[in-house]
């Protein structure tokens, strides 16, 4: 029971008053009713639970000889080559050159698509030019111009950094000009009278509106981001997670290559986390509803 | 003559174009209202009543006429026409604080936040206690008298208020409509306010301007000068007056005549 009943006059939250003497019998569809919010310990069982039947079933049928050990090794296995990998292959300069790609290129797109995307969200005249353009960039794959970019840019890490900023910019643009528009009229109407002039207006009311949604929009990018990377660093790289599982491949070594998967999927959680935290230290004003 | 003092509007008319046709929303409207006196734009929804309010704070450009506030043309929003809406307007980020200091520190007014214009207004709604509060800890009543301790805290010259009450249970409406009164004498601000409401309309209400809808149009200017012979903020003798009942029954027969007119 996480409903709460909401006091008019104080604005206080109010528990509704449980019996704590008996234990509560248990309504019909206790297990599975419609819309259930759970207490977080609950959600955290629930969520280890689908990781290690997981875990069990891929060990299980890594020993049950479907395919060679060497194809198809069990979570063991890799987690074995993980170690190995940091501890004798310097996997974590691999791992800081990708980190460093994504946080770069990733800070250049914000810092082309935030004021584009606040102008378009905030002047239809602005949405009209820059929408359609931009709009038709979004469905030209980014993996088309590595050829071209090669040709431009050599195989370094321009190369590399220019192709993830195009795989992330035109979406973020779209969507953070989306999250502007979404700001409320009668807000902008209100600071109108109150004597706020357009750039007032623009910082003070749609960006400082818009930003929750700034900081969630970038997380959701982020992700499609490290899936360009692997791409970005099968094509000639030296180094790199993606490089690294391109040469395990070479020599047919699976576990390397399971453990590249397996990095960039912490990795990847880990930045989300981080973008979470931001969201929730910064901005405490949106309550737990969120409304 | 429209006079220099006060909200003047003379011959307004707003048309809007809608599927490739004019409807004329506004017919012709004028009225005067006198600094410090509270008017009400009374009528059945679709007179266009919000649309005037909206004219006034020049949110919306009218078709034809001129409006004019002690003596100076309208013609886009500014400072001295603060406005209310029935929509909740706080700001969520800011804190109620911080909420009603806004149009102060929008306009630079330093004087005016060191002299502590700010608490004087959080007190007069009567949220000391919640300055530090954020909009979603608090009521409907409550962040209305934040939009309304906002608003005055910029010294509007004249206070609109677009069915502000509107969407607050009976209870919480009549608080906040002496509470507003009370202000509003005191502060001696010039108020225009938006209602469907005859009771609200008649009660804070100086002058109320009746409209008529399809197209809208002013039909009757009621005065309340009764009200000056009741005791003050005493509701009870306000609706048990003889005067109040005329003129409720009389209104309400106005709205029922728009009312046939519509079906």
């Amino acid at each position: 029971m996480t409903a709460k009943l909401s006091d008019r006059a104080t604005g206080q939250a109010l528990e509704p008053v449980v019996p704590t003497s008996a234990t509560p019998k248990k309504r019909r569809g206790y297990w599975f009713d419609f819309n259930q919010s759970l207490p977080v310990n609950q959600r955290l069982i629930l969520g280890a639970v689908g990781w290690v039947a997981f875990f069990l079933l891929w060990q299980i049928t890594a020993q049950m000889d479907l395919a060679p050990d060497r194809l198809y090794p069990g979570p063991v296995a890799v987690f074995d080559s993980l170690k190995t990998l940091f501890l004798e292959q310097n996997f974590l300069s691999d791992v800081i050159s990708s980190i460093t790609r994504i946080v770069a290129s990733f800070v250049i797109a914000v810092l082309i698509a935030l004021p584009l995307g606040l102008l378009m969200g905030s002047f239809a005249r602005v949405d009209g030019v820059l929408n359609p353009l931009l709009g038709a960039w979004r469905y030209l794959p980014a993996p088309a111009f590595i050829p071209l970019l090669l040709m431009w840019l050599g195989t370094g890490n321009s190369q590399k950094i220019t192709l993830l900023l195009m795989g992330v910019v035109f979406f973020l643009v779209i969507m953070l000009a989306d999250v502007t528009r979404q700001t409320p009229k009668v807000l902008i109407e209100t600071a109108k009278t109150l004597g706020g002039g357009r750039r007032i207006i623009l910082w003070t009311v749609l960006f400082r509106h818009s930003l929750p949604g700034y900081v969630d929009t970038c997380r959701q990018m982020l992700a499609v981001s490290w899936t360009y990377l692997v791409i970005a660093e099968i094509v000639a790289a030296t180094d790199g997670i993606g490089a690294m599982m391109m040469r395990a491949k070479r020599f047919v070594h699976v576990d390397d290559i399971m453990a590249g998967i397996v990095t960039i999927g912490v990795l990847g959680l880990l930045f989300d986390v981080l973008f979470r935290l931001i969201y929730r230290k910064c901005f405490p004003y949106l309550g737990r509803s969120h409304s | 003559m429209p006079s220099s003092n006060g909200l003047s509007i003379s011959n307004v008319g707003k048309t809007f174009r809608s599927g490739g046709r004019d409807i004329q929303a506004l017919e012709n409207i004028s009225l005067e209202l006198p600094a410090g006196k509270v008017g009400v734009l009374l009528g059945p929804s679709g007179c266009g009543k919000s649309t005037l309010l909206r004219m006034v704070a020049g949110l919306e450009n009218p078709s034809e006429g001129t409006i004019t506030l002690n003596g100076r043309a309208v013609d886009q929003p500014g400072r001295d026409r603060g406005m209310v809406f029935q929509d909740y307007t706080s700001f969520p980020w800011l804190s109620v604080k911080d909420n009603v200091a806004y149009g102060l520190r929008i306009n630079s007014d330093r004087s005016a936040l060191n002299e502590g214009t700010v608490e004087h207004f959080i007190r007069a709604v009567g949220l000391e206690k919640f300055a530090d509060a954020y909009p979603h800890q608090l009521s409907g009543g409550m962040r209305q008298r934040v939009a309304i301790a906002r608003t005055l805290a910029n010294y509007p010259e004249l206070l609109l208020m677009d069915e502000p009450f509107g969407a607050l249970d009976p209870e919480t409406r009549w608080q906040m409509q002496d509470l507003l009164l009370g202000i509003v004498r005191k502060e001696r601000t010039s108020v225009m306010v938006v209602s469907h409401d005859i009771e609200e309309a008649l009660y804070l209400g100086d002058v109320v301007f009746f409209l008529s809808r399809h197209p809208g149009r002013l039909k009757e200017v009621i005065h309340t000068d009764f009200k000056s012979a009741l005791p003050p903020n005493d509701r009870e003798a306000f609706l048990q007056s003889e005067e109040y009942r005329r003129l409720e029954l009389h209104i309400r027969r106005l709205m029922q005549d728009e009312g046939r007119d519509a079906a």
